[in-house]
């Protein structure tokens, strides 16, 4: 048998990139580091669950309907979201969770010799799916933490096609106020296309932080993104959105792959908006009640954070944050360690129930003492 | 074979290599294409490249071999076990005196790729020293131009003598080229008026770890301030890239070390004489997600020694010799690296030869005069470990694990010269 001669048949710029490791299953690493428990820390995940409603939905789910495929465009849901926001169906397209979004927009908009702008420190997978699509990802310093506005707009040339904000940005927690979104649109003026990531969207509690769906009927090139696997707790069912002007989401539909979204997916999504029992309300408890207590054991330990909007924070250690999450590990906590977001010495923490936080603060002691 | 010398020649000129480097790298190729024409790919083709490294002309020699030849590509094919016979004389072993670096690599379809390297000649760092770096008010990290590169380098030179320090950084323009080709980084701080406060210079050692030389720091006031900075825009550069972890072996300040673990050490034995001791610092740049590992039983006890003072998750298994048929020729990749007379080995291919093996490189290694000879064992290949025991009974010992260092953890044997 005839092996494929991958160095001719596989690009560059696929060849050259570094596949993203996933953790192991909980088992697996609970084995392997020895730990008879492990709190999940690392993604950000809502230890609520799911609201209620879309528990229900996941317990019902009847067996035979796995036979069945599920809406090849999540019909039900997209009229849903349209109805909330004021907006049409078609301008609503429901990925594989919002990392599939990503890829749908990049794909639509970006060719060979085409850059997109995003920030150094923020989400990767928008610099992620540029690179191993051949496209040149320049990344913009955060100046203060924060995205650069005048830096992004000054990085613009003939051949960018998509800007992406992450907003609020994960892992920093800052955001641009709705003055400083609609002034960068302002600038932009359709020349390129402006995606706003907001899947921490509900977290978000401060007053000028910016609904960017209610903006794209002024700006056409908006592109915003949601998600359900943060707030809305089904991140393991994989589901997300965007939404944008008609004739700009007709443009990215041409890219997307239909039936990617699992049934189960649409109808818990459904229910998740649907509900009525305070679950944003309890959930942002739970964050306000872990981030006092976490700035405040931090700030006993003089451990720097960073914090701002969403359900985490970033603490700066003395030393190796990879060594930190090795020795967390044994201990049973899993937090995700900053360098992969160019942040070295840094961990990001979910903030959750208290006995997590309260599991964390002790191990984190343990092992700087 | 003139079509193959004269290629090399011509190119190497061309490349910039002066007329001695030149023929020399001639007559290394002639040495090579013979020996694998005869020994090695009798009757197939062998392609020839010729690569312009800026700082170097490397050769490479692309060709299939076939199981039954493949043992004539160990570098101490014909050296003989027994002391008391002569050594003949070889093509790769001939090649391997004339050059600067000597590699053979298993590549893809059963391909195997032999490379070797000869260095440009360059000046030395000028005489007239710099002036002290006067640096004011806040810094920024940069990558810097070639002036700046030259202006680094000569003040990295300028600083304390290390004799664990490379020796290109006595070459400024060589730097300057290595950068240039992309065989590595630097990223310096300065000041508003542009004067360098410090810098790093950063290369891939394998295709997952890097090698991180300094932060080297110019104004020891700052100390503290600088190496942080230097080494948070290095790690940054490298976070999303194939980087899975940093190595550091020279130049870094105590106030950064905090961030790195140490791995252990490994005693050199320099062109003089003396020897030293070389410390392994390393920071993994990624989540450790927990790895199966390899072990022949009689180093079961370090390998979970080193991974629990290293936290690592590992699981451990041991392999046993049950009789199982083998090919009967060994093949070890070789690393020949005449500056700092050092020769690093790497099992490509599990043989019953093993043993034999093993003394035919260590006894063809101290012939040619290598002072520093190291065996690598990938221990996420299990055969690997069926070297463990072979290598401590001719006198190596287990020196150093490299997370990730290869397919999984690299496991660093050092031979030890003391030898009865």
């Amino acid at each position: 048998m005839t092996e494929p001669n991958l160095d001719l048949l596989v690009p560059a710029y696929v060849r050259e990139f570094e596949p993203y490791i996933p953790s192991k299953p909980d088992p697996e690493l609970q084995r392997l580091y020895g730990c008879d428990r492990l709190y999940r820390l690392n993604n950000n995940e809502n230890p609520l669950g799911p609201p209620p409603g879309a528990q229900e939905v996941i317990r019902g789910f009847h067996p035979p309907r796995g036979a069945v495929y599920p809406s090849g465009d999540s019909y039900y849901l997209r009229r849903e979201i349209a109805v909330r926001h004021g907006i049409d169906p078609d301008q609503i397209v429901v990925g594989n969770g919002a990392n599939e979004v990503i890829a749908f927009v990049i794909k639509a908009f970006c060719g060979p010799g085409d850059n997109i702008i995003t920030a150094d420190k923020t989400f990767a997978v928008y610099e992620w799916v540029a690179v191993f699509s051949g496209i040149e990802a320049r990344v913009v310093p955060l100046k203060e933490e924060r995205f650069d506005d005048r830096e992004m707009l000054q990085r613009i040339d003939n051949a960018t096609k998509v800007i992406f904000l992450c907003n609020p940005n994960n892992p920093t927690g800052t955001y641009w106020s709705r003055d400083t979104l609609k002034a960068v649109l302002d600038e932009v003026g359709g020349r390129q296309i402006v995606v706003v990531d907001e899947a921490y969207f509900e977290y978000v509690e401060a007053d000028d932080y910016p609904d960017g769906i209610s903006l794209i009927k002024d700006y056409p090139n908006l592109v915003v993104f949601r998600t359900f696997s943060k707030m809305y707790g089904i991140a393991g069912l994989r589901i997300g959105y965007l939404a944008g002007d008609i004739k700009v989401v007709d443009m990215i539909r041409r890219t997307c792959v239909v039936y990617s979204v699992n049934g189960l997916a649409q109808e818990a999504a459904l229910a998740c908006l649907r509900d009525e029992t305070g679950h944003i309300r309890r959930t942002r408890e739970l964050v306000r009640e872990g981030k006092a207590f976490l700035c405040a054991e931090m700030s006993a330990m003089g451990l720097p954070v960073i914090v701002g909007e969403g359900n985490y924070l970033i603490v700066k250690l003395k030393g190796s944050d990879t060594l930190a999450y090795r020795k967390l590990m044994h201990e049973g906590i899993m937090i995700r360690p900053m360098t992969g977001f160019r942040y070295p010495n840094h961990i990001r923490v979910t903030l959750a129930k208290m006995d997590a936080m309260e599991a964390f603060v002790a191990a984190l002691k343990k092992i700087l003492a | 074979m003139p079509v193959a010398t004269h290629c090399v020649e011509t190119a190497a000129k061309a490349f910039g290599l002066g007329r001695d480097e030149s023929l020399k790298l001639s007559l290394a190729t002639e040495e090579i294409f013979s020996y694998l024409s005869s020994n090695v790919c009798r009757g197939e083709s062998v392609d020839i490249r010729c690569v312009n490294g800026l700082s170097y002309v490397r050769v490479e020699f692309r060709f299939s071999v076939s199981a039954l030849d493949m043992g004539a590509l160990n570098i101490a094919a014909s050296v003989t076990c027994d002391n008391d016979d002569d050594m003949p004389e070889m093509g790769l072993a001939i090649a391997s005196r004339t050059i600067d670096r000597l590699n053979i690599m298993a590549e893809r379809q059963n391909r195997v790729c032999l490379a070797i390297e000869k260095d440009k000649d360059y000046p030395s760092v000028p005489e007239t020293p710099l002036p002290p770096a006067v640096v004011k008010g806040l810094l920024t990290a940069e990558t810097p131009d070639t002036e700046g590169v030259k202006i680094y380098v000569t003040r990295v030179n300028q600083g304390p003598p290390d004799p664990l320090r490379p020796p290109f950084f006595q070459y400024p323009g060589k730097v300057a080229d290595m950068v240039a080709a992309g065989d590595c980084q630097i990223v310096t701080a300065v000041d508003a008026r542009g004067e360098c406060a410090g810098g790093v210079l950063f290369r891939f050692r394998t295709a997952r770890i890097v090698e991180v030389f300094g932060p080297h720091v110019f104004c020891p006031a700052r100390e503290g301030e600088i190496a942080d900075m230097l080494l948070t825009a290095c790690i940054a550069r490298i976070a999303r890239t194939k980087a899975i972890g940093i190595v550091n072996l020279t130049g870094m300040p105590l106030s950064v070390r905090g961030q790195y673990e140490l791995l252990g050490s490994l005693k050199y034995s320099g062109d003089d004489g003396k020897s030293f001791v070389r410390s392994w610092y390393y920071r993994l740049l990624h989540e450790d997600p927990g790895y199966l590992v390899f072990t022949d039983a009689i180093l079961k006890e370090y390998l979970e020694g080193e991974f629990k003072r290293l936290f690592l998750a590992r699981e451990i298994r041991d392999v046993h010799d049950q009789g199982e048929i083998k090919e009967v020729a060994s093949i070890f990749s070789t690393e020949m690296l005449r500056e700092g007379s050092t020769a690093v080995l790497s099992p490509l291919w599990p043989g019953a030869d093993l043993d034999d093996n093993v003394k035919r490189h260590l006894r063809f290694l101290k012939d040619e005069a290598i002072n520093n000879i190291f065996f690598n064992l990938d221990l996420g290949i299990y055969w690997h470990a069926s070297l463990m025991r072979v290598l401590i009974d001719n006198n190596c010992r287990p020196a150093l694990i490299i997370p990730f260092g290869a397919q999984a953890d690299m496991l660093i044997f050092q031979y030890d010269r003391t030898e009865p």
